[in-house]
């Protein structure tokens, strides 16, 4: 048995329980916080922002993050261009690290969202255990992805020394910030008491 | 209110307030729009910002890295390498190049490509930002020519690029030299262009060099300049001592080229782009006027021309006024035989500077417009009337070579001219050397005829006279002698007194004398004197008063 089945709530804010109309937008009499059963627009909000992750997500591998320009030699550095430089100069473990951090994960975190949508949205019965368990692992590995632009954001500021040596932010790393931010945002409005929601297609188990 | 503590039962518990429901969709949607929006315009940037793609051709790759490599204009990226390929015979490297857009226009068949590397030169260091940097392909548009994407890369930089302003001239050479291109071609000793190219002209018979003059000093070349190789040094040796010219240390290792416009051609007209020029071998030869206009006058010797060769000058008192142009056998004249050596010389009337540059009076000028316009008649005249005669001088003791002089000998016996040279003739006097030889067999000529008999018999008496004399000295020498040594004898005795003398004085004079003892015993009466005085300085310098007061008692 769920709240949701007796219509009831508690206040996200000031965690009065009380009694939700069907309709389910309300606020609550105490402290005039919205209250909902389940974050409103869950799934479309989730959808909106995975969807302009992936937009996102193209310009991020295919534009340079960083532009090095040392002694009047500019290289423009994409992730991939990147990490094949770390991989030719043997430089492997480096080069796993920031292939799984900013190519996989991000990848992987989008994929992941996208099938909790279908599977909430299709209200799949299956594996809900383990689709809870991805979720937290999304939301958790989420933030991990900004190594990548904290280290650009921390090179470029600190690499300003004219001719010798200047590091650039190029496109790519906006590019790839929204991706992580996105991702995060998108993690964060999927409410994942959706995945449980679909039992009563197939009957309470109380 | 009560607080929902205190409700036991679900239906107790306050009931939400209920919201008006928000319909549509929600805002959030605007983001993948957005995103598609800004995706789309990087799209269209990244498409929009491509350039032509153009092929380079170079001798040779070197410095050069795919994908790097960048191309520049004024030092500004527009464009990189993208691909180094082979020319299909291996024979050329070919370089695609990806362009920016706006350099379109300006990829036409006259604009040119050459990579810039380090380059040291003797003259010049080029180039030196790229050690580190690595090479770059620079450009040099041009949007006159007409459109093409295939290009063949130039080897070396181009001396002149599009900023640089200025006059491009020719100068033809009879050989380059220690030229090269970019050998720097001075103006009163400041370097105001370079030499741009050489090559041999299509007859193989000069060296043609492109040169180009910076403005403004392009507005001195004028069409009577004078261009000469300033190459190395120009020692010279004459009256005033060594004079050692030298444009500059540059011009000395790498070559060079000077200019200048004489004086009194400075107001001609500017020299066009690209008009001939003569280059010089040297400074003097540049000043020597062109010659064009020549009469040729035969001289027949009446003695050997060895020592004369063809080319040497014909001098008047000192002043170069034509040149030994034929020497040859022909008929002497009258009385020196049937052969003699005939001399053609070029009268060359444009040698007379002087008329150029004094004042032009008008007897001055006429005679200019005789000498130009009828040289023959006047000669005859000056031949005539005041004595003009050439004759064979010595120019170089050491060898030996000859000029031939002309002057004037109004005291010279009438000519006599050889028959029918094919020239108006002057006529010779033998030469100084020649007349010295003349003059001492002239003397030995009349030695030769004088009574030499009587000379000897006249010699032989005075022989016998002196003999005599000879004997009487004999006979008294005896006596001479003794006299002599008494003499003697008085001298030393004197002198081993004057000896005794000076050495009493010595004694008198010196430290230990009786002079000398005074002297110290003054001398240290002085001293202490000055010593006094200087104490009553001192103490007065101190106490002033003591000079009113007297000194106080102590």
């Amino acid at each position: 048995m769920r709240a949701r089945d007796i219509g009831l709530a508690s206040c996200h804010t000031c965690g009065l329980l009380q009694q939700l109309p069907p309709s389910g937008h309300a606020h609550c009499p105490r402290c005039h916080s919205p209250v909902h059963l389940r974050t409103p627009n869950s799934t479309q909000l989730t959808w909106a922002l995975v969807i302009t992750a992936i937009i996102a997500y193209l310009p991020a591998n295919l534009y340079p993050v960083m532009t090095v320009t040392s002694l009047g030699r500019s290289q423009s550095d994409t992730i991939l261009s990147g990490v094949i430089y770390l991989l030719l100069h043997g430089d492997w473990p480096l080069a796993l690290i920031v292939f799984v951090a900013s190519v996989l994960v991000p990848l992987l975190k989008i994929v992941a969202l996208l099938y909790l949508l279908l599977s909430v949205q299709r209200r799949s019965p299956l594996r809900k255990a383990q689709r809870s368990r991805l979720y937290r692992v999304v939301e958790l590995v989420g933030r991990w992805s900004m190594v990548d632009i904290f280290v650009v954001a921390l090179l470029a500021a600190l690499v300003q020394a004219g001719a010798l040596a200047t590091i650039e932010p190029g496109v790519g790393a906006i590019a790839f910030t929204s991706v992580v931010i996105l991702t995060m945002f998108a993690a964060l409005s999927f409410d994942p008491r959706l995945i449980w929601d679909n039992e009563e297609a197939h009957g309470d188990i109380t | 209110m009560t607080s929902p503590e205190q409700h036991d039962s679900l239906d107790q518990l306050p009931e939400a307030v209920v919201d008006e429901g928000r319909k549509g969709l929600p805002i959030v949607w605007l983001l993948p729009i957005v995103a598609l929006l800004v995706g789309g315009w990087l799209i269209y940037k990244t498409y929009s910002e491509k350039g032509p793609e153009i092929v380079i051709s170079f001798k040779t790759a070197e410095g050069i890295e795919e994908g790097k490599t960048q191309v520049k204009l004024k030092d500004v990226k527009v464009g990189h390498v993208e691909t180094v390929s082979f020319s299909p015979d291996l024979s050329e490297v070919l370089l695609t190049v990806s362009m920016v857009r706006d350099a379109r226009p300006y990829l036409t068949d006259k604009t040119r490509f050459w990579v810039v590397r380090p380059r040291v030169g003797a003259g010049q260091v080029s180039g030196l930002g790229t050690l580190f940097s690595g090479a770059y392909i620079a450009m040099e548009p041009d949007n006159t020519g007409k459109q093409v994407n295939r290009f063949t890369g130039l080897e070396r930089p181009p001396v002149i690029t599009g900023g640089r302003k200025g006059t491009s001239y020719r100068l033809k050479a009879s050989s380059v030299g220690s030229l090269a291109v970019g050998s720097p071609v001075y103006f009163r000793q400041i370097a105001v262009g370079e030499v741009t190219e050489y090559r041999l002209s299509d007859d193989h018979e000069y060296v043609e060099l492109g040169i180009f003059i910076e403005s403004p000093h392009d507005q001195y070349v004028r069409d009577a300049t004078r261009f000469w190789n300033a190459s190395g040094l120009d020692v010279s040796l004459n009256a005033s001592g060594v004079t050692l010219e030298m444009e500059s240390i540059v011009s000395l290792i790498s070559g060079g080229i000077a200019f200048e416009t004489p004086g009194e051609r400075a107001t001609m007209p500017r020299a066009e782009k690209d008009h001939m020029f003569t280059l010089f071998a040297s400074r003097a030869q540049s000043r020597e006027q062109p010659i064009t206009d020549t009469t040729t006058f035969a001289l027949a010797f009446s003695g050997t021309v060895r020592g004369l060769e063809v080319g040497a000058p014909v001098e008047f008192r000192g002043i170069r006024v034509g040149t030994v142009k034929a020497i040859e056998l022909g008929p002497g004249a009258p009385g020196t035989g049937s052969l003699a050596p005939i001399v053609l010389v070029d009268f060359e009337p444009q040698r007379l500077q002087a008329y150029g540059t004094l004042k032009n009076s008008p007897q001055v000028l006429e005679d200019r417009k005789e000498m130009f316009s009828d040289p023959v008649a006047r000669l005859h005249r000056q031949v005539k009337e005041e004595g003009l005669r050439a004759r064979l001088q010595t120019g170089n003791l050491v060898t030996g070579k000859l000029f031939v002089d002309i002057d004037f000998y109004p005291d010279a016996p009438p000519p006599v001219l050889a028959d029918n040279l094919g020239y108006p003739q002057i006529p010779t006097l033998p030469s100084s050397l020649q007349g010295l030889l003349e003059g001492i067999q002239q003397i030995l000529d009349k030695l030769e005829k004088a009574d030499l008999q009587q000379t000897l018999s006249n010699l032989n008496q005075l022989m016998v006279s002196t003999s005599n004399l000879m004997v009487v000295l004999e006979k008294d020498a005896p006596q001479l002698s003794d006299e002599l040594h008494g003499t003697l004898l008085d001298t030393r005795k004197m002198l081993s007194e004057a000896a005794a003398t000076l050495k009493t004085v010595n004694n008198a004079a010196s430290p230990r004398g009786e002079i000398g003892n005074q002297l110290q015993d003054t001398l240290k009466e002085i001293t202490a004197a000055a010593r006094a005085i200087r104490v009553m300085t001192e103490y007065l310098e101190r106490h002033p008063d003591a000079l009113l007061k007297g000194k106080g008692i102590k």
